[in-house]
Parts: structure tokens; C-alpha cells; sequence
């Protein structure tokens, strides 16, 4: 087998052609309206904002601080600027039922002109009404009738009168009413004299002053209805002058908004009211009572006279009560009161007829918030209710706006979890965000790409307002793009990263003075960052150099062999090495893999080990049987152990336990691998390389170090400056590899051996001393006596 | 039959007008809600005046008299029940409200001053007034008594009183108007009562702040010299008067006329032609303000 060649500085890192960038600072790029590399999102996005019918909102996928948020405003911002301005919506009294305030749709810009044409209306009826009261006419009218009430009352009192006083009988005014008496000469007889009226004359006279009496009694049971005739007949006049006066304004009113039913329906409303309330405005010193008046506001909901094209709207706290709107109420001597001028109305309200913006992972948080935009997604109008009467809380009498139509487009933002979570656990998620708009994480890295990447980078500055960034801090900024992105042949779309190295980039050249961010600000920035977030990292190589974490980097040691690890620690991650041991002895064919007894060890890496076992079954049992008991650990490892990413290292070290040679300790190995042998690509591949070479730099000098790693991760490096000069001097290697074997004879320096068509390895093969020590512990698990008793065949026995 | 009794109230506050030498206010109190709103406005003229105040009383002897009869009932003027009247009943009645004018009385002169006593009589109430009142007197009372709740606007008492008081008689009516108002004097052709009842004018004018409206009833064109004698009252009245010549002076036209001026009270003399106009009670009756008859 052909030893793979150690990789080519030009390997290891794939710099930015400079002659890709024709320009000398980023001022002379233009922008870049929309970010390259994002079509899927952009199709999405265009698709979704003009689909028409129900359902198709946006769920706009991408990790934080990929800048979906300002990307989706500014896309809907120059989309909604040729769709027409949508309607504007206040709310009315409900002179029917005060409790229902009435919806009312205007043309956009027309609210304002409605408000102002209703405060004008009741500033009129404030002072026409009492005007018409105090009138000429009014008061004429009202006199006569009175005086016909009150003539129709004196006409039969003086009636009676007039017949006592001819039959000699006084009619008498007393405090509280009326009696009858005898009379002579005009005044009342003497009850003495009366006495010596004849029994004839006494009976004539009392019986007359009965029927007096009943009659006045009849006429006087009659003055309740002559009242109430004579109110009503007061009503009626108030109303018939109260209707000519409202006639000029509303008949004015009801012209201009003709047009519009609605309105002409609530100016007749208003009549009807102010004519029932006639007499409510006849105080003309004080003035009709103001909560009267007040009943004849606009509460103007949603205004869009300000609006061009339809509304993007984002909320930035979408709770239940910013979502639908709220009734909100005034606290009166320790009374809360509210009526529909409190009605508040929410973000749904003004994205209505437009793009509504909401952070999922916000909303979600809000209580019932999340109900409440699919309630209101799901029946197409806002009906506002307050949060404690959705939960039942309250039962004290509110208000019941006139629920209002809405057609809305929602996009929400949040994280691919969040989406995926959704669309698993929430029946209505699919029904209600049928367009996924799912954000590139990366772009492709070619020779059409670096123009568009250098103006997105330019219009970031911009828009960050830094300084222009020369072409060598472009290309820098372009490399490190792809090391963010791990791959040579992809740029991070990650747009925080971007603006946060930028801003930091210019902070450094800020401090220098210098004009224009040059290359090596931006290296000052990416060292920077790597610094800030190296405290952990140090302390954990500090330990290795003082050899309290074991690492051998040189020398030959059978059973033990350096695997790669990379742990991430917030927003950055770096690679160590680890120790990792085997020990090999007949027994039952099975391979303990000690992270997993302990439960350190997590499903992926237990799956690794069986692989690895079922891999030395078939490649040196062959139709044997397979008598192995060998152990794999982590040495010095206390947290858990996950990934295949060390199957590779496992191998080599179990194959060294099992057959007694050594492995360089200089060579870390990274890879996983199949049950066929087959090296397979593996992650962190940058920071496990820069990792170990740290490591070896800080154990002494690095000379003749180097990392085993997949073939198919070769693309993946960008390695730092300090490892490709070292490559470049010829101090480290890294060691591309797609077989086991290729693997196990740099770390061995032996022929690793394939099998010829009987299945035996070569002489003096690796794995032909595997293949022997195996064979040797069938045979020693075939003699009963011996059984589980032997020894142990770990590092640093004797070799075959 | 009429017995005066002690003075009730005395304020030590000396009178400032020089009015005080003119004549009492008399003040016809019958118990209804009409008769006090009278006294409070008599009150108020005796305070400014200077003057005494005297409450009159008047147990009415037709009504006394009434009730003495087994079969007597009185009827109700709201309700209309008929219930058994007797002179007990009425007695007490008699007692409880001539207490309570004499409390009142004492309560409206303790607030504006002056010296106030009530007389009560027995008898009937034209003529017990008459034996009271003197040409100097100012004779205050509603416009009508219990018998307003029944609708008359216009008592018998006070329509007698109109034309048989020998001094001025201020016919009072509760009014709330909401503008700034005028007093209203209407002159007709007897040069001395129009004398007389432009100088009441210009006293109320002082009093209550208001300017003065003339009107002057004429069938043709007013002669030069009865234009200058109403010029010389004109001074006396102060800036702002007004002059309205009126040659018809039938009842609506005057109500009409006392509308637009916006009258809050109007002054009248007895020898007035108005009054002998037909329908001229029912005018009155008609007008809700207080008017001032002079002689």
C-alpha cells in the first residue's frame, strides 16, 4: 500500500486570489441591496409575500445572527411599495347596543378627515341644539303648549267652581286641596248659622257638595294623564326641532360620505340619538352633558394616512395585548370605567392589509399570545379580549368591539429547531406557515462569488458606519470567512460574525489612525476574539504541559495512541488531544468500552466501538473463531465522551494492544471509520489540528509531528499561520488517509499487509502479528484450564 | 282681628340708604313654596332699602269656616282623595304653618339685616292686608298661593290686591334665565304714574345691576313734550336705557315684545292702559317673571 503524502501548505489553507478583487478600498464597491447566495430564502420570501390565499405565511429559518430580521424588512420594504395602501379602521359607539362599539372601514387617509368632520359635528350639536332651544320659535311654541296643559286643568277646576258658586257652594283652596262649603252673599255661611238651615235645605246643600266633591276628585285623577299628554307633547316638539336643526349638518355630512354606507348608516344612528336625547341639550348655561357628546367620537384605530404601500410592521414584544389590541380603562375615585375611545388597537390591527414581523421564540414565550395569532390567522378578524377574561379571571361587564377582518401576512422568525419543534408538536403550525424560507448558512466560495461577497462586505461597513476595508482585509476577512464556514470551498453566511469582526476590525484601526481597515486589523480582530475566549482552552493545555493531563508527543508506546477531541465553549471551540488506551486478552469475543460502562459514553461513540469490534472479527478471525477481550478508555477524561470522530485512533490502539507494537505518540489520529476499514470524513478538523500542534509547541520543540485525518476532510482545512509555517518548514505533517491501514503504518512504520486470496496477511505484517496474537488466544481460550485466567496483554509485554 | 307681634329680629347694622324713612316691606305669607320664595325676595328689597320687613299671616275665615261643618272633606289637589276635614285638623295646620313663616322670616332677615315681624290675623286676606299696608308700603307676595298647584297662575288674592293696594305691589315668580337681562318699564299716557314707575325702575336697575328698557304704549306718534318728560326719567335711569315706541299694545305683541328684550322683571303702573285692555289678567297671568306694580 502507498503511503498517503503529507499535505502542501496550499493544501492545508485556500487563500483569496487578490486579483479577484478589483478595487483598492470597499468605498468604491457598491451595495448590495439583497445578500448573495440566499435564493432558496429569497424564492421563498417573494413567493410567500404574494401568495394570495389563506394560510401561506413565512416561517423564516435560520440561525441567530444571520440577520433574518433586517434581511426580511428590507425585502418586504421594497416589495410593498407598489401594493395599494390598506384601509383605515376606527371604532364607533353602537347607539343599539353600547356594549358592541361598531367597526367602520374608511379609505386610507379618510379616517382622519371623519374623526375631524364627527369632533366638528358634536362642536355644532354642543352649541345649535341649545341655540334652537332658546329660540323665539322654540320658546312660542313651547308657551302655547303649556298654556293649553294648563288651561285644560284650571278649565275644570273652574268648571266645578262655577257650578258650586250657582248653587250658593264656596269651593275652597286649603293647603293641600280643596274643600266645599255653603256660601251666601259670596262668603262662606257660619256653621252656626248653617244650623238653622232647614233639614230640606242642609240635605239639598250636602248632597250637592258630594257630588261636587266627586266630580273634582274625577277631574283631578285626570291631571296625571293631562301630564304626561302634555310631556309627550313637549317630547315631540323637542324632537321635531332638534330634527330641523341636525338636518343642515348631517344632510351635509351624509353627502360627503355618501360614498361610504357605513358612515351614512352611523350619521342617521347619531340623529336618532340626539333627538332621543333632545332634552339632555336644552341646558344651554352648562351645555349638553359631556358624556353625551362623547358618544359621537372616532376612535381611530388604524391610520394609514401616513402609509405608502401596504404596512410592514414589526413587534418587537408580541404579547397577547400587542398582538389582538386592548381595552384598556380609566380609574376614576378608585372606579375603573372604560368605553370604546379606550379601545387600543394592536400590531395586527396596523399590519392589517400588510406584513406583520414577529420573533417566534418571543412569542411563544407570551402567554396565550401564541393562541391568539393563530385564532386570529384561523377565523380572519381581530375580536380584542382582555387577557383575564380568556382565562376566565374576569367577569365584570366590557366591551365587545365589532370584531374587524383582517388579512395579514405573518413571518415569523426563529431558529431551525424552533421550527421543526412546531411543525412536530402543533397540528395548526403546517396549516398556518405553509412557506419555509430557510436561510443558507454558507455560500459557495468560487471565482463568481468573491465580487458579491466583497460588496455584501462592503455594504455591512456601510451600514456600520466603519471604515472602508482595503482589498487585503477583504481577502483576509474572505479566508476567515471560510474557516468560520470550515471549508475551503464555502463562505459563512453567518451575518453577525461578518459585522462583529468588521466592527471590531475597525475599532483596531480606529486606534492605529489609520483611514481604511487594512489586513492586519482584521487579523488583530480575529486574534483578538481568540484571546478574549482562550482562558479555558490555556488552562486545559497549561495542564498538559505540566503533565498533569498525560500526553506523550513523542516516543513509541504500545496500547496507547493520541485521539483528537474539540470541546465549544460559547461562540468558540478549540481541539485538544487525549489519551486513549487499550488492553487486549483472550476471552469471550467482545470489546469493553469503558466510557460506556461508566455511562460517559454517549449512543454515537458506543455504535463506533461495535463497528470497530465487528471490523477485527472479520478482518483477522476470518472463519475462526474470535477470542478477545480487550478494553478501549479516554484517559483523564471526566465529562462524556460522543462522536465517532476517534473510531480511527481506537482501531490502531486496540490493534497495538492486541499485537504488542507500538504507535508513534508523535501522530494524532482523527477519522471514523466503517466495518470495512474505510476512513470517513469527521468535524472540528481545524481546531483538533491547531490543537495538537499547540500542544506539541508548548511540550518543546515541534519537529516531526502530525495528524492523521480523513482524505474527505482535506477540504475542510484552514489552518492558522503557525501550522502552515511549520508544514512549510517541514516540522508537522498532516497525513491524509481513506484506509485503516494507511493509518496504521504511519503510525507504526510497518507494512500494514492485505490478505492474499486464503486470507493470510503477509509475513511480517502488521497484521499478520494481529492475526497471529488472535489466533494464539483461541487457542488458549480452547484449553478449559486455562480459561479466563490468562494474563493480560497490555502495553508493554512481550512482542511476538 | 289682626295682632302684630314683637319685633323678631334686630340687626345692628345701620341702614345706608337713605330709603329707610320710605315705608315697610310687607310680605304676604301663606305657607306655599310661592309665598317664601316672596319672602326671600322681600328680604332682599328691605336689606337694600333699609327698610323693615313685616310678614303678614292672614288665617283665611272662609277656610276656617269650612271646616267647621260635620260633612266637610277636603279633595286632594294631587292625588284627588277625599279625606274628613275638621277645625282641629285645620288648627293645627293653621299653627304649624304660621311657625314655620315666622322661622323663615327670622332666617331671612338674620342673613341680610334690617328688623322683621310677623303679623298674624284671622280674617279675609284682601282686607286684613289693606288694614295693614300704607301708600308707602311695598307690598310683596307670589303670584299665587296653594291654589297654583292646581294650575292657577294668577291668584284671586293677588289679582285683588293688584288693583286695591294703595302703595306698589311686587308681584313675585321664581325665573332662571340664562342671559343677561333687562328690566322692562312700560309708560303709558298718564305722565305722573309714569313718573312714578320710572323711578321704581331705576331703583331695581340700581339694585340688581340691569339695564333699563322703556316702552311706551302710544296710538300715534309721541307729542315732543311727553318724549322730553321721558328723557328727563331717561337720566334718572342711567346709561343704557332703551326706548321702544309700541303702538299696539294688545297682550300677545307686549309678551313678545318682553320676550325679545329678554325682561327679567317688569314694572307697570296701576293707571297703565294695559290693564284695562282685555285680557290683560291672562297677560299677567302668562308672564313668568316678577313685575312691579305701581301706583
Amino acid at each position: 500500500m502507498t503511503l498517503p503524502s503529507p499535505l502542501t501548505p496550499e493544501q492545508v489553507y485556500r487563500r483569496c486570489p487578490i486579483d479577484q478583487l478589483d478595487f483598492e478600498t470597499t468605498d468604491s464597491l457598491e451595495d448590495l441591496e439583497l445578500p448573495c447566495g440566499q435564493e432558496r430564502m429569497l424564492r421563498a420570501l417573494e413567493f410567500g409575500a404574494s401568495m394570495k390565499a389563506d394560510g401561506f405565511n413565512l416561517f423564516v429559518l435560520g440561525p441567530a445572527g444571520a440577520g433574518k430580521h433586517e434581511l426580511v424588512e428590507r425585502f418586504l420594504a421594497n416589495y410593498t411599495e407598489r401594493q395599494p395602501v390598506p384601509s383605515d379602521w376606527c371604532h364607533v359607539h353602537n347607539f343599539e347596543f353600547p356594549d358592541r362599539p361598531r367597526a367602520l372601514r374608511l379609505a386610507a387617509g379618510e379616517g382622519r378627515q371623519f374623526k375631524k368632520d364627527m369632533n366638528d359635528l358634536a362642536a355644532e350639536l354642543r352649541t345649535a341644539i341649545p341655540a334652537t332651544f332658546e329660540s323665539e320659535e322654540y320658546q312660542a311654541r313651547l308657551q302655547e303648549l303649556q298654556e293649553e296643559m294648563t288651561k285644560r286643568q284650571h278649565q275644570g277646576l273652574f268648571e266645578i267652581q262655577k257650578e258650586a258658586n250657582a248653587n250658593n257652594i264656596a269651593m275652597i283652596t286649603t293647603p293641600a286641596g280643596f274643600t266645599f262649603a255653603p256660601m251666601r252673599n259670596g262668603e262662606v255661611v257660619d256653621p252656626e248659622d248653617y244650623k238653622k238651615f232647614s233639614d230640606e235645605e242642609k240635605a239639598l246643600v250636602e248632597s250637592k257638595i258630594e257630588e261636587l266633591q266627586k266630580k273634582l276628585q274625577q277631574t283631578i285623577q285626570q291631571f296625571p294623564r293631562l301630564g304626561k299628554e302634555a310631556r309627550e307633547r313637549i317630547h315631540a316638539l323637542n324632537e321635531e326641532m332638534v330634527q330641523l336643526t341636525l338636518g343642515g349638518p348631517i344632510g351635509e355630512l351624509r353627502e360627503k360620505w355618501r360614498h361610504n354606507p357605513a358612515v351614512v348608516d352611523y350619521l342617521d344612528a347619531i340623529r336618532e340619538d340626539v333627538v332621543e336625547h333632545a332634552e339632555a341639550f336644552q341646558d344651554g348655561e352648562n351645555g349638553p352633558p359631556s358624556g353625551l357628546l362623547a358618544r359621537y367620537k372616532v376612535n381611530l384605530l388604524v391610520d394609514n394616512a401616513e402609509t405608502t404601500g401596504a404596512p410592514v410592521i414589526y413587534e418587537d414584544l408580541p404579547n397577547h395585548q400587542h398582538l389582538a389590541g386592548q381595552i384598556e380603562h380609566r380609574a376614576r375615585q378608585g372606579t375603573l370605567y372604560t368605553d370604546f375611545t379606550l379601545i387600543k388597537g394592536g400590531s395586527v390591527h396596523r399590519a392589517n392589509g400588510g406584513y406583520l414581523i414577529i420573533d417566534a421564540g418571543r412569542i411563544l414565550g407570551q402567554p396565550m399570545a401564541w393562541e391568539s395569532l393563530k385564532r386570529i390567522l384561523f377565523s380572519g378578524e381581530i375580536r380584542i379580549e382582555s387577557l383575564e377574561r380568556l382565562y376566565g379571571l374576569a367577569s365584570t361587564i366590557s366591551l365587545q368591539p365589532e370584531p374587524i377582518p383582517v388579512s395579514v401576512k405573518v413571518v415569523l422568525l426563529g431558529d431551525r429547531m424552533l421550527y421543526y419543534l412546531l411543525a412536530h408538536y402543533d397540528p395548526d403550525f403546517l396549516d398556518l406557515f405553509k412557506v419555509e424560507a430557510d436561510f443558507e448558512d454558507d455560500l459557495n466560495r468560487d471565482d463568481d462569488s468573491y465580487g458579491l461577497y466583497a460588496r455584501m462586505i462592503a455594504t455591512m461597513a456601510r451600514q456600520l458606519k466603519c471604515r472602508p476595508l482595503s482589498r487585503e482585509a477583504v481577502a483576509r476577512l474572505i479566508e476567515q470567512a471560510s474557516r468560520l464556514a470550515a471549508d475551503q470551498r464555502k463562505l459563512t453566511a453567518h451575518d453577525r460574525a461578518l459585522r462583529d469582526l468588521i466592527s471590531e476590525a475597525d475599532h483596531w484601526a480606529d486606534r492605529a489612525g489609520i483611514v481604511a481597515i487594512e489586513a492586519d486589523h482584521m487579523q488583530q480582530a480575529i486574534d483578538e476574539r481568540e484571546f478574549r475566549a482562550s482562558r479555558i482552552r490555556d488552562r486545559s493545555r497549561e495542564q498538559i504541559t505540566r503533565g498533569i493531563v498525560m500526553i506523550a508527543t513523542e516516543g513509541e508506546t504500545v496500547g496507547q495512541v493520541n485521539g483528537l477531541s474539540v470541546l465549544r465553549l460559547g461562540a468558540s471551540m478549540f481541539g485538544q488531544p487525549t489519551r486513549i488506551t487499550a488492553t487486549a486478552r483472550p476471552g469471550k469475543a467482545q470489546v469493553v468500552d469503558i466510557e460506556r460502562e461508566a455511562k460517559l459514553g454517549g449512543p454515537i461513540h458506543s455504535k463506533a466501538v461495535m463497528i470497530l469490534s465487528r471490523f477485527l472479527a472479520s478482518q483477522y478471525a476470518g472463519d475462526g473463531e474470535l477470542s478477545l477481550s480487550a478494553s478501549l478508555a479516554f484517559e483523564q477524561s471526566y465529562g462524556g465522551v460522543e462522536g465517532d470522530s476517534a473510531s480511527v485512533a481506537e482501531t490502531c490502539v486496540l490493534l497495538s494492544a492486541i499485537s504488542r507494537l507500538p504507535l508513534r505518540q508523535s501522530i494524532a489520529v482523527t477519522g471514523s471509520m466503517n466495518q470495512h476499514g474505510e476512513v470517513q470524513a469527521v468535524g472540528g478538523v481545524n481546531e483538533k489540528i491547531e490543537g495538537f500542534f499547540d500542544t506539541c509547541r508548548e511540550a518543546g520543540k515541534v519537529h516531526g509531528q502530525g495528524v492523521i485525518l480523513p482524505a474527505s476532510n482535506v477540504e475542510h482545512l484552514m489552518l492558522n499561520q503557525a501550522v502552515r509555517k511549520a508544514i512549510t518548514d517541514g516540522d508537522f505533517s498532516i497525513y491524509p488517509v481513506s484506509q485503516i491501514n494507511q493509518a496504521i503504518e504511519i503510525l507504526t512504520g510497518m507494512e500494514a499487509g492485505e490478505p492474499d486470496e486464503n486470507g493470510e496477511f503477509p509475513e511480517a505484517s502488521f497484521n499478520r502479528v494481529v492475526a497471529n496474537r488472535l489466533s494464539r488466544f483461541a487457542e488458549v481460550s480452547k484449553k478449559p484450564e486455562d480459561g479466563e485466567g490468562g494474563s493480560d496483554s497490555s502495553g508493554g509485554a512481550d512482542r511476538d | 282681628m289682626t295682632a302684630v307681634e314683637a319685633q323678631i329680629v334686630t340687626n345692628t347694622q345701620e341702614p345706608e340708604d337713605q330709603a329707610a324713612t320710605r315705608g315697610r316691606v310687607l310680605v304676604l305669607i301663606d305657607g306655599s313654596r310661592m309665598s317664601y320664595a316672596a319672602l326671600e325676595a322681600a328680604a332682599d328689597i328691605a336689606g337694600k332699602r333699609g327698610a323693615d320687613i313685616l310678614g303678614v299671616f292672614v288665617e283665611e275665615l272662609n277656610l276656617v269656616r269650612s271646616a267647621g261643618y260635620g260633612f266637610s272633606r277636603e279633595v286632594g289637589s294631587a292625588s284627588g282623595i277625599s279625606r274628613p276635614f275638621d277645625p282641629g285638623i285645620l288648627e293645627q295646620r293653621m299653627r304649624r304653618l304660621a311657625d314655620h313663616a315666622r322661622a323663615a322670616l327670622a332666617g331671612a332677615v338674620k342673613r341680610r339685616g334690617g328688623k322683621a315681624a310677623l303679623s298674624v290675623a284671622r280674617g279675609h286676606v284682601i282686607e286684613e292686608v289693606l288694614a295693614l299696608a300704607g301708600p308707602d308700603d311695598l307690598l310683596v307676595l307670589g303670584r299665587a298661593g296653594w291654589s297654583s298647584t292646581a294650575g292657577a297662575r294668577l291668584g284671586s288674592t293677588a289679582q285683588g290686591l293688584i288693583r286695591q293696594s294703595p302703595g306698589q305691589v311686587l308681584l313675585w315668580c321664581e325665573q332662571k334665565l340664562p342671559y343677561p337681562n333687562r328690566v322692562v318699564v312700560f309708560l303709558n299716557d298718564h305722565d305722573g304714574a309714569n313718573h312714578r314707575a320710572a323711578l321704581t325702575a331705576a331703583e331695581i336697575s340700581r339694585h340688581y345691576h340691569q339695564p333699563v328698557t322703556i316702552i311706551l304704549g302710544t296710538d300715534g306718534e309721541p307729542t315732543a313734550s311727553r318724549l322730553d318728560a321721558i328723557r328727563q326719567d331717561l337720566d334718572v335711569l342711567g346709561a343704557g336705557t332703551r326706548l321702544r315706541v309700541m303702538p299696539d299694545t294688545d297682550p300677545i305683541t307686549v309678551a313678545r315684545t318682553l320676550r325679545e328684550e329678554r325682561a327679567s322683571r317688569l314694572v307697570i303702573s296701576r293707571e297703565c292702559a294695559l290693564f284695562t285692555a282685555p285680557g290683560a289678567e291672562q297677560l299677567l297671568a302668562a308672564l313668568s317673571l316678577p313685575i312691579t306694580i305701581t301706583p
